[in-house]
């Protein structure tokens, strides 16, 4: 068999078991698009720098989100499960399994932050050209891996038990005291202080450097060193797991 | 030779969970590893799997690393107990594994085979415990391998359906081999060409299940008197003694009545039971059950 089609029928099943599951489709894929409508429609329909700033910032969240419960729940839930096991029994690398898990991730992420866009492009009058939404694309990917390895992190060392609210608790505190759901400059004036150093508002920025066309160099050397905090954290957690329970 | 374990130890921590284990599955063999929980099966499964690696010896997976995924392509296994994914449809599940393999059986033979053809739209959280036996039956199959490893195939199943999936699974037997591993003795005798026997890690016997019946087919005989000479017997038998009563193990008590009856050898209050797995381990590891 070719990677390509072991990749596809590993992604194939992921995708079919996360999409029949409700408690997986309706946080990821539902909450950001739901939650930008209730939040921010009301301001953003009339005023179309609000819709482009709001609409990024619950993209970003909806990025994040996946990131998060994909790879730490999905991570946490399935680590020395019999089903884990039994696919380590089958002729496929390791590689591949990831390599379906990313694909998989990225089918989510893109349907939820399409979720956002769409409702934004519905009900606000935002207005982005082909090549901006080509460069929030871009931007999303690059900065969606500081959250894949976070989400890694949390998979390898947090219980399958704890996972769901540990996730939940990064995935909103963090939203939160990063702007993605109101403008920072709205924020308490204590998490204002702490906010441009959260990920989350670093992702943020990265999107609206797209419409306001700052270099925001702040956030992308806070993001690249988050991947390289979360990288060492998650690789050592991998090992870790892999010592004890396959060596 | 599809797969071979030489000297194979293996520890978790202070506990050894193989001890210098030898033992092979050669083609077209059926293989039952037959041992009590704890014996060291799952683990020896896990290094045949290429799960675990062994702390010391050679293990071949069709002459290769069974880390390796070349090696990996002509095995099938099955998963343990119901670990399917709940969501996931009998049939996606099946054609999953076939997608990893370069000649795998058709999905549908593939269910047909293992009587799960009527479930193939089921999801598998929904399958009884014997519907996940069959399904876990057919993914070690489905791939068509040389070499199917079945994790106790049988376990937590009453023993109809226990004797309903030993056909199931000699039919799927034709051209490949086996190896399974299992605590009931009856299952390792009614499927297996060869019987390995393990106890905490060692190897005990490993033989044809004939062989096998002669020792843990034996019954215990109990009474209060002189034992008999070995030689005067010409079967074997082995002996202990405990609280006045001499108790022999053997596979025809009836011709130890008779002996004692012959040599005129005085006894009473005699008893005849059949000896139990765990008499059987004893008497082959040597141990003396008082």
């Amino acid at each position: 068999m070719t990677a390509l089609a072991l990749v596809r029928a590993h992604s194939r099943v992921a995708l079919l078991d996360l999409f029949r599951s409700p408690s997986y489709v309706v946080p990821t894929v539902v909450f950001p698009a739901m939650f930008f409508a209730l939040f921010d429609l009301q301001v953003a329909r009339t005023q179309a720098a609000i819709a482009d700033f709001a609409t990024l910032a619950f993209m970003a969240w909806a990025v994040i989100g996946v990131a998060l419960y994909q790879f730490g729940v999905g991570i946490a839930q399935e680590r020395g499960r019999p089903w884990e096991r039994y696919q380590r029994t089958l002729p496929a690398s390791a590689l591949i399994r990831f390599a379906a898990r990313i694909l998989s991730a990225l089918v989510f992420g893109a349907l939820a932050a399409a979720c956002v866009a769409l409702v934004a492009r519905v009900f606000t009058p935002i207005d982005l050209t082909a090549l901006q939404w080509l460069q929030v694309l871009a931007y999303s990917l690059a900065a969606g891996v500081p959250f894949v390895l976070f989400g890694i992190t949390i998979g390898y060392w947090v219980s399958a038990r704890a996972a769901v609210p540990i996730a939940t608790a990064a995935n909103l505190l963090l939203a939160y005291a990063g702007g993605l759901w109101m403008p920072p400059q709205y924020l308490p004036a204590v998490v204002q202080q702490i906010s441009p150093f959260l990920p989350t508002r670093q992702f943020a920025e990265l999107l609206w450097s797209v419409v306001d066309g700052r270099m925001p160099a702040n956030a992308i050397a806070g993001l690249a060193a988050y991947t390289l905090l979360f990288g060492v954290l998650a690789s050592r957690g991998y090992r870790r797991d892999e010592r004890t329970r396959y060596a | 030779m599809m797969l071979s374990f030489e000297n194979v130890s293996k520890s978790y921590g202070q506990t050894r969970a193989l001890d210098s284990l030898s033992f092979g599955v050669d083609r077209d063999e059926i293989v039952a590893v037959l041992g009590p929980n704890g014996a060291g099966k799952t683990t020896a499964i896990d290094i045949a799997l290429g799960l675990r690696a062994a702390d010391s010896g050679t293990v071949e997976l069709f002459g290769e690393s069974p880390s390796r995924v070349a090696a990996r392509r002509r095995l099938g296994a099955t998963p343990q107990e119901s670990g399917f994914p709940d969501a996931l449809r009998v049939e996606e599940i099946v054609a999953f594994t076939a997608a990893h393999f370069d000649r795998p059986s058709a999905v549908r033979a593939a269910l047909d085979a293992f009587g799960i053809a009527d479930l193939a739209k089921r999801r598998a959280g929904t399958l009884s415990g014997g519907q996940s036996r069959r399904l876990a039956l057919a993914l070690a199959f489905a791939g068509n391998p040389e070499l199917a490893v079945l994790d106790e195939p049988t376990t937590g199943l009453d023993v109809e359906s226990r004797r309903r999936l030993w056909d199931v699974v000699r039919g799927a037997a034709a051209g490949r081999s086996i190896l399974f591993t299992t605590h009931y003795l009856e299952e390792a005798e009614a499927l297996a060409t060869r019987i390995v026997v393990i106890d905490r890690g060692r190897l005990l016997f490993d033989g044809d299940p004939r062989q096998l019946r002669d020792r843990f087919g034996a019954r215990r005989l109990t009474y209060v008197g002189d034992p008999l000479e070995t030689q005067a017997l010409g079967f074997p038998a082995s002996f202990a003694r405990a609280d006045g009563h001499t108790i022999v193990t053997t596979a025809d008590t009836d011709a130890y009545v008779r002996a004692l009856v012959r040599t005129g050898t005085a006894f009473s209050d005699l008893e005849i039971a059949p000896a139990s797995l765990e008499d059987a381990f004893l008497s082959i590891t040597g141990g003396s059950k008082t």
